[in-house]
């Protein structure tokens, strides 16, 4: 596909002065010319276009549906698996473009293309206008775990609770891993990029199908307890502008809607009846919140402590343990790939010592604020589990809510009153 | 906020911290999205992945790690480094004892590099790139006796793009980077 828009690079790159010139070059007498061979690099900015143009399209047509109470939200999934999924096979998406813009945030030689900032910030702007309509079909993985839902089985809240801290635990770890250089955790564990490609690892392929499965008898698993992203829109929607309404009208409280909604982000009415006195609501509140900074010291203490294990996951660290544990050996029999290549390029212990010692630093300093960063996740999510709410009538938890409109239909409030009706 | 001794309502409390929220989320969406439309003005994106071929030790990783089933990691040959000999270190296997195509003598184990003669004692090496599958024993052999111009890289054309490119996980030299639009061959001459 990408090879049809191909621009001609020809020799214009940097001359590298490395041939070892072992036999000159020859001399030839027949008018032998050289063959000139011309390397294409596609020019994907046909295709990079095509593909905000299409989550613009999309956020648009999802918001709108949403603003609206219609239903095409199947449309739309439908035309992101085939288009986001299928047809682009995955990428670029907004979930992996998480370890972009944090790579681009702490390495200056790092330039992030800018189709990566619109798929990073374009999802997160309208979760903050009009809440997450970018999960509701528009991300390929949203849409296909949406299409193959059949039921709404529900989780029990504790387990859904420490489930739902999953994904913040994910996207403080992807960010820890992107901005120390070491790998790209999301694109790496992407369970769904097999389907999309039709191919690839088996523990993954298993891993996206088993999810799948999951996803035909309760809504969204992925979504709701591993994706990182969805974890940062909530934040937005949570407090966003416009919010995800059941209806425009008054909640008369019939509890249709309540068993729609594939994430159990509907809470009941919630009449708060064991009275507790105010003060000690207070005192619970400020327990907890006194909670925080201490689960915020011990969180940052343990990652901190766990920083040289953790930086195991970059390829430099782990090539310093096999060079020294090579140079352990007394007479080693075979050379490690690793280390043959290592000793290849002159590299010397010393060098890689500072190396390790630097990135061990670096996991350091951002596990200190990454392990602060999880024990507030814990301790809000603590609070949040402590507060109770007085609910008059069925209202969307606008951090949960995907936005996938599913409740529209059912709330009679939304039904026009038809010719037939009157009739009756 | 007006400081009543009598209890408010507490929806109006969370009305309040909502629109706290509200302002704080909204501030912070412009000031990401300026700092990093600054960040990414003008920038090409380091998108495209190549192999350094300075670096390269051809440990034979590029054949097995790409994503692709057929890695997008080919061997180029640049011609005019080439010495067009006979006795051809990345063409024939070391210590070959009959200078003829039979399977036994060939270093290429897909049948990939084909040579012509050119005039005498020259010969044109050409590499079939839909036989190739970036195994780099030819350009083990042509580094170690000949003048280098066997060397691997990743074909623009066949490479998917991967965010990150599985091959540079595991490469043992270091030589797989990012690179921008118009550094996307780094090409031997």
């Amino acid at each position: 596909m990408k090879k049809i828009f191909s621009t001609f690079v020809g020799f214009a790159s940097v001359a590298l002065a490395q041939a070892q010139n072992r036999f000159p070059k020859p001399d030839f007498e027949s008018g032998y010319q050289y063959p000139d061979l011309e390397y294409a690099v596609p020019d994907e900015t046909l295709w990079n276009v095509l593909d905000v143009t299409m989550l613009v399209a999309l956020l648009v047509a999802a918001t709108w549906a949403v603003m609206k109470k219609r239903k095409p939200m199947i449309w739309i999934s439908l035309v992101s698996v085939l288009y986001f999924g299928f047809l682009r096979e995955g990428c670029v998406c907004s979930v992996g473009s998480i370890q972009n813009v944090a790579l681009a945030f702490v390495d200056g030689s790092y330039q992030m293309p800018w189709n990566v900032l619109a798929f990073f910030l374009l999802p997160i702007v309208f979760a903050f206008l009009f809440g997450r309509v970018f999960c509701a079909g528009v991300c390929p993985m949203g849409a296909l775990q949406e299409l193959v839902n059949v039921k709404n089985g529900r989780i029990s809240k504790p387990v859904a609770m420490v489930l739902g801290l999953l994904p913040w635990l994910y996207l403080i770890l992807t960010i820890l891993y992107a901005v120390t250089r070491s790998r790209f955790l999301v694109c790496e564990f992407d369970p769904f990029i097999g389907i999309f490609r039709l191919g690839g690892d088996v523990e993954l392929l298993v891993f996206g199908i088993l999810l799948l499965i999951i996803s035909v008898f309760t809504g969204r698993p992925f979504c709701r307890f591993l994706c990182p992203y969805g974890a940062l829109l909530s934040l937005f929607s949570a407090v966003s502008w416009k919010k995800v309404e059941i209806t425009k009208k008054k909640c008369i409280n019939c509890d249709l809607c309540h068993n729609s909604c594939p994430v159990d982000a509907i809470r009941p009415p919630y009449a708060n009846t064991d009275k507790e006195e105010r003060r000690e609501g207070v005192k619970r509140l400020l327990g907890y919140m006194l909670l925080m900074p201490l689960l915020m010291i011990l969180g940052a203490l343990l990652m901190r402590m766990s920083a040289e294990g953790l930086s195991r996951a970059h390829k430099d660290v782990r090539l310093y343990d096999m060079v020294v544990a090579y140079e352990a050996l007394d007479a080693p029999e075979t050379i490690p790939l690793e280390v043959e290549g290592f000793y290849m390029r002159n590299g010397t212990l010393d060098e890689l010592t500072v190396v390790k010692d630097s990135i061990v630093a670096e996991y350091r300093t951002y596990g200190t604020w990454a392990g602060a960063l999880m024990g507030m996740v814990l301790a809000i999510a603590l609070i949040r589990f402590s507060v109770k709410r007085r609910r008059e009538t069925y209202e969307i938890d606008n951090a949960a809510c995907v936005a996938c409109g599913r409740c529209f239909e059912y709330c009679p409030q939304n039904r026009e009153i038809g010719k037939s009706d009157i009739e009756k | 906020m007006k400081d009543d001794k009598k209890i408010t309502s507490p929806l109006k409390r969370r009305e309040f911290l909502r629109m706290c929220g509200t302002a704080i989320a909204g501030g912070s969406v412009i000031a990401a999205g300026s700092t990093l439309a600054l960040k990414s003005k003008g920038a090409k994106g380091n998108v495209f992945w190549q192999i350094d071929p300075a670096k390269c030790t051809q440990c034979g990783r590029c054949e097995t790690h790409c994503v692709l089933p057929v890695s997008a990691v080919k061997c180029i040959h640049a011609n005019r480094v080439c010495g067009y000999c006979d006795l051809c270190g990345g063409y024939y296997i070391s210590n070959v004892k009959d200078l003829n195509t039979a399977a036994e003598n060939m270093m290429c184990p897909t049948g990939a590099i084909t040579r012509q003669f050119v005039e005498d004692p020259y010969f044109e090496y050409t590499i079939n790139e839909d036989l190739c599958n970036g195994c780099g024993k030819c350009v083990k052999g042509c580094s170690s006796f000949g003048n280098g111009s066997l060397y691997l890289q990743i074909k623009q054309d066949i490479c998917v793009q991967c965010n990150e490119c599985k091959i540079a996980q595991v490469c043992v030299s270091d030589a797989i980077q990012r690179v921008d639009f118009a550094t996307a061959y780094k090409l031997k001459e």
